[in-house]
């Protein structure tokens, strides 16, 4: 029985697959704290759930054969909370999950795969990198993406019809960074790094003597380069996020995120939300508690919340439905918006505008953070860029001014011209070109006081809401209150919709960095 | 165990809102710094009783200088 025994060696070789590159790189793995591959598969999808491609996958180089067991990436897919995803993770037992021609055949095959299905893409990175010596020589290098003229790009674009998440779980370098850059959604777990070259590579090229940390760490991206999108405590903690996120996001571009029950207590502070905003026109005050009184209890996902921190930008529910939240935090530079928050503000809308979430806009600022260090960051291109993308967003809009609203600073929240299909304020809006009291310095600041004073107090009054309603310039004046139940009303309304709110995803192929 | 509050942005001390030895709750305001003509308050980020306060009115402070010291 020539089939038997092929059978049976074919089994001996699969299980020989499920042993990674051997015991002593499964040690030295979980040494770091950190799971393998396998380990991490089962952690993050509902159990049993995985269907593998690729297990008897290995290197091509001769000789090599038995060393590279699913030559060092598992792929496959599986569910998560009953959904439909697509996985692929690095498996750094083997060769340091760096990249070969099989390894990259079937990351490649898959992508195709993942985006003929639109189905939700999860990359838990770790590693990476060439592999030496096999990408070598000009026909190591020319073969190295080895599928056709075409075949390398799918480590670089993402298509924005289903969500693409990126977890960063160990020492990642060059690929691991590609699917980081072009996904929606990255999460890096404390301790591990990112970077396009590692540390040692970098003393042997340039002799600098930086650290993979100092490189890469998981501050250098939440607090300044602005890749990652969470941080994570731990591996546990990283599948937790990646579920939440999936929660909130809907399976495809062409469906609506789900809806959920709407959590007990929903609402029950929106009587004291006049408390959280000062009497004071000039004082400061947490945006988060704001956001925190309308939406559902506990709904909030930050994204990038340690960057750009002048600007918040959170996937929440409003009534069980997903509604992406662009709002001011006066409590960071009064709310002045700098150019990492515009970047963030952008990108926010290109993940909104992909995946059918409607947006709502908060308004308390009083314009951009300007300057040179602004003018060096080119904060015109910033601005031009956030208008730009706001123009081609095709899901609802919704804009409420709750304090400041000044000049540019209105058109880039989505304020009166700016596209929103909803706009309304609170008693408490200012809305005009300056903040009324540097306009009056400008423009009065000389006359002697009394008169000063007088004119100042007029310009004031003049920033209030009312005039512009009375034009329709602003649709309604609402009882800050009513805030939640005015946006249920619309999201109902929304929901009624041909369509109920699915985008033309207009800037599902703007960059998802900039 | 001594948790320090530091100033999130450079500017001005306009109020100081706690005295040595009052108990304070996260969120709590502690003081209020002045900086692109708001106020903005700095708030507790933790359970626990004031041990020192850094600062005087009027004082120019930069980013990261320590405002109060909670224990």
């Amino acid at each position: 029985m020539a089939l038997k025994k092929f059978i049976e060696e074919l089994q001996g070789k699969k299980e020989q697959a499920l042993l990674l590159g051997g015991p002593h790189k499964i040690e030295s793995q979980h040494a770091k704290g950190r799971s393998t591959a396998r380990e991490r598969i089962d952690r993050l999808l509902d159990p049993g759930s995985f269907t593998e491609l690729g297990m008897l996958a290995c290197s091509d180089m001769p000789g090599m054969e038995d060393k590279t067991p699913a030559d060092g990436i598992i792929i496959g897919f599986g569910t998560v909370n009953g959904q439909r995803i697509g996985i692929t993770a690095s498996d750094f037992t083997v060769l340091a999950a760096t990249l070969s021609r099989v390894h990259g055949k079937k990351m490649h095959d898959f992508k195709q795969l993942i985006n003929q299905y639109s189905l939700p893409n999860v990359f838990l990175g770790d590693g990476g990198g060439g592999r030496v010596p096999d990408g070598q020589g000009s026909i190591g290098m020319t073969s190295s993406a080895m599928m056709g003229t075409r075949s390398i790009f799918h480590m670089y674009t993402n298509l924005r019809r289903a969500p693409m998440i990126t977890a960063i779980m160990g020492n990642c370098f060059g690929v691991p960074m590609w699917q980081a850059c072009a996904a929606d959604f990255v999460v890096q777990v404390k301790g591990s790094t990112l970077s396009v070259s590692g540390a040692r590579a970098l003393q042997k090229i340039i002799a600098a003597n930086y650290s993979d940390e100092e490189m890469g760490g998981w501050q250098i991206h939440a607090e300044h380069t602005g890749i990652t999108d969470r941080t994570a405590e731990d591996e546990e903690d990283c599948f937790r996020i990646i579920r939440e996120f999936l929660d909130y996001m809907p399976p495809n571009n062409r469906e609506l995120p789900s809806k959920h029950p709407v959590p007990e207590n929903s609402g029950r502070n929106m009587d004291k939300i006049l408390n959280i905003l000062p009497e004071k026109r000039t004082r400061a005050y947490n945006m988060y508690k704001i956001i925190q009184s309308i939406v559902d209890s506990g709904t909030i996902f930050d994204l990038k919340p340690l960057f750009g921190k002048t600007i918040i930008t959170c996937l929440t529910r409003i009534h069980g439905r997903t509604v992406g939240i662009v709002a001011n935090q006066p409590m960071v530079n009064g709310g002045a918006m700098g150019t990492d928050a515009l970047e963030k503000m952008t990108g926010f809308l290109c993940l909104c505008d992909s995946y059918n979430i409607p947006l709502l806009f908060l308004h308390d600022s009083p314009g951009f953070l300007v300057g040179k260090e602004a003018e060096l960051k080119k904060v015109g291109a910033k601005v031009t860029n956030a208008m730009d993308a706001l123009s081609q967003v095709t899901v609802p809009k919704i804009s409420i001014i709750i304090r400041k609203s000044y000049g540019q600073g209105m058109f880039s929240l989505c304020g009166p011209s700016a596209g929103p299909d909803f706009l309304v304020a609170w008693p408490s809006a200012e809305i005009s070109f300056l903040d009324p009291v540097v306009a009056a310095d400008v423009a009065y600041g000389s006359l002697p006081d009394e008169e000063y004073q007088k004119l100042k107090n007029q310009m004031i009054q003049k920033a209030s809401p009312g005039p512009a309603a009375g034009r329709f310039f602003l649709q309604d004046i609402i009882d800050p209150r009513e805030t939640r139940n005015y946006l249920i009303n619309i999201l109902d309304i929304i929901a009624d919709c041909e369509g109920g709110g699915v985008g033309k995803h207009l800037l599902a192929n703007w960059p998802k960095q900039f | 165990m001594r948790i320090e509050i530091a100033a999130p942005m450079p500017g001005t001390v306009a109020e100081i809102l706690v005295d040595i030895g009052d108990k304070v709750e996260i969120d709590d305001e502690l003081v209020v710094i002045e900086a692109m003509k708001m106020e903005i308050p700095v708030c507790s980020t933790t359970k626990g009783t004031i041990y020192d306060i850094r600062v005087k009115l009027k004082d120019k402070i930069e980013t990261d200088q320590v405002l109060v010291v909670l224990e």
